[in-house]
């Protein structure tokens, strides 16, 4: 591990770093918009610059250079010694803001960015209060480049972010810098519209308001969101997001910091798959069908009906009657409670894996690459969770059949009462499956939305998307990853997680945190929880 | 203030339109490959045959060049807009190129510049209506210590002043080389790759 210098204090740093990268993970605040720690280092902004101390010409010892360099572009080495708390640094800060600003529109007000805007952010901190242009602003047009994003070429600051995330991670060089000079301008060529898998990183990538998420614009102003961790529910690749919301919605996902896993990118399908949360048509209540008369039952008898009525099948049929359809939408907490649930009630309850969904191609970025070479990953899987249901199942042993076998056998008359988790944001009962269940004299439905399974349910429970419950999925690899509640469940709806935990047997309010411990006694495996890293002070 | 916006997602090449470059001209990129490493750094002579052949490279000729070099059309949109020796739009048979560095323009070339839109009655980026001339303005010809100095077509003249301008419309070989140009953008068609000097060799 080197140790360098920084402001005469000496700083210890991983190896193979830059000078930039040393000094933010110390905790300096060091302006910089063309860095970005997953893109390659162009050093074209010149925020960054720094004070070093190198070899004297006249010989005899080390003094500070006469030029200031990049620390965005100087690996770290032992014995370094390098200054940003100096006039020549300070005042370079301020000459390039003011230069940044020259024909920046300061639109704020308007401006989708204005509240994490590194502009605003870098003024406030590094520039100067006024601007000594007099002559008229060049005003540079705004771009429609793509289905879902506009570029207001007059707020960019060419930092080149963009154009190098479409060349490096998702190798399809949608964008490109044109003409030169002050004329500089980001664009794409025309008909071959910036519609990549992964183009919304462009959008964070972008330390000013010049690119802009159509989906999000003039929807909210960013201060009001509320920032939650999550982890995306859109394929098993399980990448670290932030749900940012505000009065119980959700307003978009952004990526979070999370390496080895999504690094600090998402893709689009995750990005923008969240809106069947809002849908008008999701079940918002319990419903109970007795004797062909339907009614909304309190919650509070939910756990007596479901008691009474699966006794009533166990006493009838038998304790290996009953079964239960985990989903893999599910967390890992849930899932866990409900098999632990209706183990205690029928000790032969069959445990069964709802269907996996496939679709579509597994996508690797940058496109055509391979091995070590893949920085983003798509998967078929569309689901988070199925390795963490999996693993319940495996672990908690006695009966299981595939989901394919239960649908014969429970066609064929083996089963009298189900619990059948859904929770897909697409159709996925199959007829088989319909027809199944119309075998049984007891089920239980828990979905978002209504569909065969709901309507002919005896007991109807509202499951809730991902951003409105808490607990933990299981990705791919086998990474166990928590994620936050960022709203609440829709009105008359109760997190999943809360009436599973209450139906368990437990009383008080439903945590991810305290039923995983409760798991690691059981499962080992769960004790291993790994959450992404926090975000940097200056974000990237 | 209306402020539209310039619509990037729709096509404005016709792609129903038979190909704007001759099989002559693809070949032509073509025996540049076996110079370089990879075949974007043919980039450059490709544009020049492309603009020789057109006049001008437009938005179909750029995609059409990135499909025989095989590498986005982004890419060669960043490279015509980057370099003025390019041009984007049609021009006339003639280019007049004058130099606006500051030793030209210490030497006088601002009042040349007004002499020849006197004499050709068009502005700056403009082309006469009967197309023989376009005039432009260049950031430095690399002929300094002749300056002021102008370029025509291909070939420069140095020295001149307002009272030349005339004469040197009248001059039908104003363009003409006295040297032959760089085999790097007219290598000669059917001849053996191998026997031929490689300009774009790497030294060492």
């Amino acid at each position: 591990m080197p140790k360098i210098e920084i402001d005469g204090i000496e700083v210890e740093c991983r190896d193979g770093i830059t000078v930039l990268q040393a000094a933010l993970e110390a905790g300096w605040s060091v302006p910089h918009y063309c860095y970005h720690p997953g893109l390659s280092v162009v050093a074209s902004c010149r925020l960054c610059l720094m004070e070093m101390q190198m070899p004297s010409p006249k010989g005899g010892g080390m003094e500070w250079s006469s030029k200031l360099v990049p620390s965005c572009q100087v690996p770290v080495k032992n014995g370094l010694v390098v200054r940003f708390a100096s006039d020549q640094v300070k005042r370079n800060q301020r000459r390039v803001m003011e230069f940044l600003l020259l024909n920046h529109p300061l639109d704020c007000p308007v401006c989708d960015q204005a509240g994490e805007c590194l502009l605003q952010d870098y003024s406030y901190e590094f520039g100067d209060p006024t601007s000594r242009m007099r002559d008229e602003k060049h005003k540079s047009p705004k771009k429609d480049i793509g289905p879902r994003t506009l570029l207001y070429s007059d707020r960019c600051v060419l930092c080149t972010r963009c154009v190098r995330f479409t060349r490096e991670i998702t190798g399809t060089h949608d964008l490109c810098v044109t003409h030169r000079g002050s004329e500089n301008e980001i664009d794409v060529f025309p008909g071959k519209a910036l519609d990549n898998p992964l183009q919304g990183n462009v959008v964070d990538l972008c330390p000013v308001g010049a690119l802009l998420d159509k989906d999000f614009l003039f929807k909210q102003r960013v201060w009001f969101l509320k920032r939650t961790k999550s982890i995306c529910p859109g394929c098993s690749t399980g990448c670290a997001v932030s749900v940012d919301s505000n009065e119980g919605v959700v307003y978009r996902l952004k990526p979070r910091y999370n390496p080895g896993v999504n690094d600090w990118w998402m893709c689009d399908e995750g990005r923008f798959g969240w809106k069947y949360m809002h849908d008008a048509n999701r079940i918002t209540a319990p419903v109970i069908r007795r004797g062909g008369v339907t009614g909304t039952p309190p919650w509070d008898s939910v756990p007596e009906i479901v008691d009474a009525r699966l006794r009533a099948v166990i006493e009838a049929h038998g304790p290996d009657k009953v079964a239960v359809v985990l989903s893999p939408m599910m967390a890992c907490e849930e899932a866990w409670l409900l098999v632990r649930f209706l183990r205690s009630v029928a000790s032969e309850a069959t445990l069964v894996l709802g269907p996996v969904p496939i679709q579509g191609q597994l996508q690797m970025f940058p496109v055509g690459s391979t091995g070590d070479a893949v920085r983003f990953t798509i998967r078929r899987e569309k689901c988070p969770n199925r390795r963490g249901v999996e693993t319940i199942i495996a672990e908690t042993g006695g009966p299981t059949l595939s989901f394919e076998v239960f649908c014969e056998q429970a066609t064929a008359g083996a089963f009298a009462a189900a619990w059948i988790v859904g929770g897909y944001p697409e159709p996925w009962v199959t007829k088989d499956f319909a027809k199944a269940v119309g075998q049984l004299e007891f089920v239980v439905a828990q979905d978002l939305f209504p569909n065969e399974v709901t309507e002919v349910a005896t007991l109807v429970l509202p499951a809730c998307g991902f951003a409105q419950r808490e607990g933990s999925f299981m990705n791919f690899g086998g990474r166990i990853q928590p994620f936050d509640r960022a709203i609440a469940p829709p009105d008359g709806a109760k997190g999943d997680g809360q009436y599973l935990y209450e139906l368990a047997g437990f009383t008080g309010l439903y945590s991810g945190r305290a039923v995983r411990e409760m798991m690691a006694q059981e499962i080992h495996l769960f004790s291993m929880v790994k959450e992404a890293p926090p975000m940097p002070v200056h974000q990237h | 203030m209306a402020w539209p916006t310039i619509d990037r997602q729709s096509p404005v090449t016709d792609s129903d339109a038979p190909p704007l470059l001759s099989d002559e001209v693809k070949a032509k990129i073509r025996s540049f490959f076996e110079r370089y490493e990879t075949r974007r750094a043919a980039l450059l002579p490709a544009l020049h045959v492309v603009q020789e052949s057109l006049g001008y490279i437009s938005w179909r000729a750029m995609d059409e060049v990135a499909t025989v070099l095989d590498i986005p059309a982004s890419e060669v949109f960043d490279v015509v807009t980057f370099y003025t020796h390019y041009w984007t739009k049609p021009r006339g048979k003639k280019t007049i190129v004058v130099c606006r560095s500051i030793t030209c323009e210490l030497m006088g070339a601002g009042v040349l510049l007004e002499a020849f839109k006197r004499h050709l009655g068009v502005g700056e980026g403009e082309t006469t209506p009967d197309g023989a001339y376009s005039l432009a303005t260049e950031e430095c010809l690399a002929q300094c210590d002749h300056a002021p100095c102008v370029l025509i077509n291909e070939k420069k003249h140095g020295r001149v002043k307002p009272d030349d301008v005339p004469a040197l419309l009248a001059d039908p070989d104003n363009d003409k080389l006295e040297v032959p140009r760089s085999d790097l953008y007219d290598p000669v068609l059917g001849e053996d790759a191998t026997t031929r000097p490689r300009g774009g060799e790497r030294k060492g």
